[in-house]
């Protein structure tokens, strides 16, 4: 099959013993057959293993969480044992209709865990990133911040304004200048933007 | 009185093995995840998939820890057929369909790619005009493929009756009110596998071959049809979604 050609469900893109079966493609009786619509996707393997095969579909698709996937969230409800939020997004894909997770509180950091307040890390309405530990039980997922970079990403203060990290367990707001406790996701570089007029401002100061 | 005539033609003017015309747009819907329309002659039937989510409320107890869960509702418009209905969903036959439709689904579905979700596959029937079962499962088909659902391969599904040693394919509301054996299937027309049969009515053993063979004839005519709208439309522009094929 050539590369970048459509592919609708069903059909047979080559032998297994030519390909790895990839993302929406399966294998059946040595064949692998492509799942979804969309455009075929080869990947050729440095380490002397058969080529990727997969399939990338022409819609945009709807993610479910998978173990060790990273999400992002939404509190909803704290308890002293746990925190309960509402996973908005899923490997960059906007959920309509919202899976349930779950925050234990051993799951809040990785340092000093019996010492964590689930009160003095989340609060509700709070955005936070996360990893997915386990599919828990039937009715959420288990997930959990305890690495640096995980953590709320976005909080509001009382006067609904977004706040700035200052340190791992503290945000302030610029308008208020009140600080409250957060289990803070470390910012990352790749992810910070300055705004044009901001930087200049920066560079003028750094010379004065 | 006579299925067919003399000089081998049906009411409708079609040859025994001529299906009615398909019209087909995907789509259709901007809310839902995947969504199409079908058209069999007059048999005109909407599909809109959900999915795959989170189970909800009232379905929790059917969530499986290995495999995604298909809810299907089938509904009929109450304008949708010569009597006026008098509820559009939940009445014997539109359980039947929703149940026959998630178990013809359930088979093609690569549902363990999907733990613990729930995917919807909601029908609406506008106008009933024969072989409803098959104008389901074709929109539902294209539904998902919009959608970018996991399958094995297409469902593709047809009716036929038999008479006079005659078997006629696509069968619409006259035919199958002539009281003659329906006969419906759904195949995957790649894999040439049939996920689904049901048969209304008597036949000798002696004709369920020919009928078997009409059937499976007829829902490869139906994916020939399928494939190439799926192939015009991806042809034309493929990261935009086949919404302008139909009109």
């Amino acid at each position: 099959m050539e590369e970048n050609s459509i592919c609708i469900p069903g059909e047979r893109l080559g032998s297994s013993e030519q390909y790895q079966p990839g993302k929406g493609t399966y294998v059946r009786h040595g064949f692998v057959f492509a799942s979804i619509a969309g455009s075929i996707k080869k990947e050729s393997d440095k380490s002397g293993n058969l080529p990727l095969i997969h399939v990338q579909s022409i819609h945009t698709k709807q993610h479910i969480p998978q173990i060790g996937g990273i999400v992002i969230c939404k509190m909803t409800q704290l308890t002293s044992a746990f925190a309960k939020c509402k996973i908005i997004s899923v490997q960059g894909s906007n959920h309509t209709a919202a899976f349930r997770g779950i925050i234990r509180k051993e799951d809040v950091r990785a340092t000093n865990r019996d010492k964590v307040e689930i009160y003095k890390s989340f609060r509700p309405g709070d955005i936070v990133v996360a990893r997915v530990l386990s599919l828990g039980d039937a009715l959420c997922y288990l997930l959990s911040t305890a690495e640096n970079e995980l953590g709320v990403v976005v909080a509001l203060s009382e006067n609904g304004t977004a706040m700035i990290p200052l340190a791992h367990d503290q945000m302030q707001c610029p308008i208020t200048l009140l600080k409250q406790f957060r289990k803070v996701a470390r910012p990352q570089s790749k992810h910070i933007s300055f705004p044009e007029n901001s930087k200049s401002a920066l560079t003028n100061e750094s010379t004065v | 009185f006579e299925l067919i005539s003399d000089e081998g033609y049906r009411f409708d003017g079609r040859k025994p093995s001529e299906l009615r015309r398909v019209r087909c747009n995907m789509g259709v819907f901007t809310q839902a995840d995947g969504s199409a329309y079908i058209e069999q002659g007059n048999t005109k039937v909407l599909a809109a998939i959900y999915g795959p989510h989170e189970a909800s409320n009232n379905m929790r107890s059917r969530v499986c820890l290995d495999k995604c869960f298909i809810n299907c509702e089938f509904s009929q418009a109450m304008f949708s057929s010569a009597e006026r209905k008098k509820r559009s969903r939940g009445d014997r036959k539109g359980k039947d369909m929703s149940a026959h439709i998630k178990q013809t689904f359930e088979a093609a579905v690569r549902t363990q790619l999907y733990p613990r979700s729930q995917i919807d596959i909601y029908l609406q029937v506008l106008h009933s005009d024969g072989s409803l079962y098959c104008a389901c499962v074709n929109a539902a088909t294209l539904a998902l493929i919009d959608a970018g659902i996991a399958m094995k391969d297409y469902v593709c599904a047809c009716s036929a009756s038999l008479t006079k040693e005659t078997s006629l394919i696509d069968i619409n509301h006259v035919e199958e009110l002539a009281g003659c054996a329906e006969f419906s299937a759904a195949i995957m027309p790649k894999l040439d596998q049939i996920i689904y049969s049901e048969l209304n009515g008597r036949i000798h053993q002696d004709e369920l071959g020919q009928l078997v063979d009409a059937v499976t004839n007829g829902c490869k005519d139906i994916f020939a049809v399928i494939d190439r709208f799926e192939v015009i439309t991806d042809n034309t522009e493929i990261a935009v979604s086949p919404r302008s094929l139909h009109s």
